[in-house]
């Protein structure tokens, strides 16, 4: 019977769902009898009421958009920057052998402790927020949109040659639609680290729209707030990274 | 140089007269710089094909048909000798040749009419001109009804066939094809060949296979050139006076089966070298290392 | 290193430098940038000290790295990381194990990875303070949150893609648990450790310093954080020098040490 259960479609979607419920009444057991201290971990109870109160008092609408209007800004540079770069770099051959290992180590740098950096420059402003996101994404789409017109099977240029086709023919009709997946898969992880990064650096310099709030929340000590609050963050993360797979899904009705 | 032989199994009238052959290629030489010295791929390879004609090219791997195929399609060159197109000589791709490749090649972006409709596209045509043009290829293809599908949506025989009618459309004096069905089965591959030889024998079309399948060469070819291994030369022609139209059921035949075993005789001894030579330079290469 | 794909590179004409293109064009570049550098900071374009001189940079460089102090500070920051990747390396390769391992689990849990793993962790920290105090305890936690998930995902993926033939062999062969673990599963996931490593690395270290620059007064994030409050420009140049230079060191090391050359996998 066991058995039959376990096989049925949706018994690991359940099992995950059900864990998690199971997870938050325990927990909310566990601190009410008091073998949790309340006063570090807020009862699910609490934190799910304060989710209404911290909506209409903190203006969440109103910092969402802000965030998104960063992101939004950051994600717009971020493509076109990033792609003109990736396609410069696969026409001029000697400036990508000589900087591909540079954009590369500077993927794998720890870029967002630059923030201090921008506060400096760009002093404490929505601008920081947006260079920050830039800076974040920007390597992984040069790279992927690097990768995809590099990667374009030889057997199709070879169709493009066998007609005839100018350079700039050959660029738009075969090189750029066959690098079209790569690039957005390179789109997409830029804006995941942009927005990222966004989020962290409006926590950190305590300027801007969700970030911020959790910083204002937790330095005055309202814990359900501010729990109410990051899971606020978890969901609209999620709700992004969701979006853009779908996004993605559908612009490339091919794989 | 290679003596070239004529052989006819069956005595008969040559179906093509040798004047005003469309497509001639003469002692083509080409060389390749490699770490290990200079590697003749194809030594002084001629040939011709005659308006409408069949001509299949089979060779052990390795004895420079791939090679042949690019210099004659104009994605080579640095060759020594010519390729004359309808008394014209040929530098770079030329609008009179269409090449349909080995490896996949469909444009994975564009459903089954796009694709079809590439080169009509290139050459300017206008819109409903160019899908009125592409639909009739896709029905000669045998496709018709899948014009809004994808090549991911298509079985590797189907996307086969898309790239054939995509350079069929775009009209080519001389179709040349470098072993289209080698990633198909079998009896795809002999059901494709049927389709082939209807569309050919119905357009009148030239056409020159790259093959290492001697039943397809048999099947599809009026006439084979035999390619020796390594450096490649042409060493021998046969004459195919298999009845026409044909189908598939011709490989049943006797006459079929001596064609092939004649040229397998021939094959055989390139083959074989050309294994052996594999084997020594795997032996050489670990050594190396 | 960057292949070239059968390229053949321009060669290098006869009255440059005896230099490759490749080189000379990276020389170039550095120089360039050199220039625009000194030309900025000496025109006093950008205000006070926000493009410094070359040379100070240099010096402020110099004296970071003959401070003794700074190599507490670093000391203890690399401290902190390398628990954090202990604790967040394990508990992610158990929980990759389990995950790549049993069907079920991945299908039900998995999915709490995934659309976990692009949340920024830094806006867990104020709870990471609460548990763990704000000594080292709370970095090492941030750096161990962010680690684990790369981890577990690379994991659990890279026991998935084992090719399935390789597992039927070593049944075939009727090789126990441990045997399989040892001379089949992760011999076949050297690919993925190794970047979910590296990966892991990366993110360990941005957690672990952004919950230094945030509430600290150690490691080498505060150390950032006070060259800017006291507005010391070059001094805070040369620390994002000296930890870039670091960082990147660190992830090319992972990456030879692993045998891939690509850095550009993730």
């Amino acid at each position: 019977m066991i058995g039959s259960v376990a096989k049925h479609k949706y018994f690991p979607a359940a099992l995950g769902i059900g864990s998690l419920f199971v997870f938050v009444a325990l927990l909310e057991l566990l601190i009410r009898v008091g073998m949790i201290n309340r006063f570090i971990v807020p009862m699910p109870s609490d934190i799910v009421a304060a989710f209404p109160r911290v909506i209409v008092e903190e203006h969440v609408l109103q910092r969402f958009v802000l965030t998104a209007g960063e992101a939004f800004s950051a994600s717009v540079l971020v493509t076109i920057v990033g792609v003109a770069g990736g396609v410069v770099l696969h026409r001029y051959n000697l400036l990508r052998l000589a900087t591909e290992t540079w954009v590369a180590a500077i993927a794998a740098a720890p870029l967002v402790l630059m923030y201090p950096l921008y506060l400096v420059i760009f002093g404490r402003s929505a601008l920081t927020i947006v260079m920050m996101g830039f800076t974040a994404g920007i390597a992984p789409v040069i790279l992927k949109t690097l990768e995809g017109l590099l990667a374009t099977r030889r057997v199709l240029i070879n169709v493009g040659k066998s007609f005839n086709l100018t350079p700039s023919q050959q660029f738009w009709k075969i090189l750029f639609p066959a690098a079209l997946p790569t690039i957005f898969v390179g789109l997409r992880l830029g804006l995941i680290f942009a927005l990222i990064n966004i989020v962290g650096v409006e926590f950190l310099i305590n300027f801007g729209g969700l970030g911020q709030l959790i910083n204002e929340l937790a330095e005055r000590y309202d814990l359900a707030g501010m729990y109410a609050a990051i899971c606020f963050v978890i969901l609209v993360s999620i709700s992004v990274f969701l979006l853009t797979e779908r996004l993605e899904r559908w612009l490339r009705p091919v794989d | 140089m290679a003596a070239v032989h004529s052989e006819r199994i069956d005595a008969g009238e040559p179906k093509f007269p040798a004047a005003d052959p469309i497509l001639v290629v003469e002692n083509i030489v080409k060389r390749f710089e490699t770490p290990d010295g200079v590697l003749t791929a194809v030594d002084h390879v001629s040939l011709t094909v005659a308006p409408g004609e069949f001509v299949g090219v089979i060779g052990p791997s390795g004895c420079g048909k791939s090679t042949l195929f690019n210099v004659i399609g104009g994605l080579l060159d640095g060759y020594d000798g010519t390729v004359m197109v309808a008394g014209e000589r040929m530098r770079g791709p030329h609008p009179a040749i269409g090449m349909i490749f080995q490896e996949e090649s469909t444009f994975p972006w564009r459903n089954l009419i796009d694709n079809v409709a590439f080169p009509l596209e290139i050459m300017g045509l206008p819109r409903a001109e160019r899908y009125e043009r592409a639909r009739q290829f896709v029905k000669l293809v045998g496709l018709e009804g899948f014009e809004r599908r994808y090549p991911a949506e298509l079985s590797g025989g189907m996307r086969q066939r898309v790239s054939m009618a995509r350079t069929l459309a775009a009209q080519p004096k001389i179709l040349l094809m470098d072993e289209p069905f080698a990633a198909l089965d079998e009896q795809t591959r002999l059901l494709l060949g049927d389709k082939v030889l209807q569309i050919q024998q119905q357009l009148r079309q030239t056409t020159l296979l790259i093959t290492h399948n001697i039943t397809e060469a048999v099947q599809l070819s009026d006439r084979i050139v035999v390619m020796t291994y390594r450096p490649g030369q042409v060493k021998r022609m046969v004459e195919i006076a298999l009845p026409r139209p044909r189908s598939s059921e011709i490989v049943s035949s006797e006459a079929f089966g001596r064609y092939v075993a004649q040229i397998w005789s021939d094959l055989r001894e390139e083959a074989s070298r050309g294994l052996s030579d594999e084997e020594m330079g795997k032996l050489r290469e670990g050594e190396r290392r | 290193m960057v292949e070239t794909r059968g390229l053949s590179l321009p060669a290098a004409r006869s009255w440059a430098l005896p230099l490759r293109p490749v080189t000379a064009l990276r020389v170039a570049i550095v120089v360039g940038v050199v220039v625009i550098w000194q030309a900025i900071s000496a025109s006093g374009w950008l205000y006070r000290d926000v493009v410094p001189s070359l040379l100070t940079i240099g010096r402020a460089l110099y004296a970071t790295l003959s401070d003794p102090i700074f190599y507490f500070h670093l000391g203890t920051t690399a401290y902190e990381i390398a628990i954090a990747m202990v604790i967040g390396g394990l508990s992610g390769l158990a929980v990759g194990l389990l995950l790549g391992g049993s069907r079920l689990l991945s299908r039900a849990y998995e999915a709490y990875l995934y659309y976990l793993g692009p949340c920024p962790k830094i806006i867990f920290f104020p709870v990471m303070i609460m548990w763990f105090g704000v000594g080292p305890g709370s970095k090492v936690a941030m750096g161990a949150i962010s680690c684990f998930f790369p981890v577990a995902l690379n994991i659990a993926g890279g026991m998935r893609e084992i090719d399935k033939v390789l597992i039927r062999v070593g049944k075939s062969f009727r090789a126990n648990t441990w045997q399989m673990v040892t001379k089949i599963y992760l011999p076949a996931m050297r690919h993925p450790v190794i970047n979910g490593m590296r990966l892991g690395l990366g993110v360990a270290l941005i957690g672990t310093l952004l919950a230094e620059t945030k509430l600290s007064n150690r490691g080498i994030g505060f150390l950032v954080i006070q060259a800017y409050s006291i507005f010391n420009m070059p001094q805070m140049y040369a620390l994002l020098i000296i930890l870039f230079v670091i960082a990147i060191g660190a992830n090319a090391l992972i990456g030879r040490f692993g045998g891939l050359d690509d850095i550009k996998a993730s």
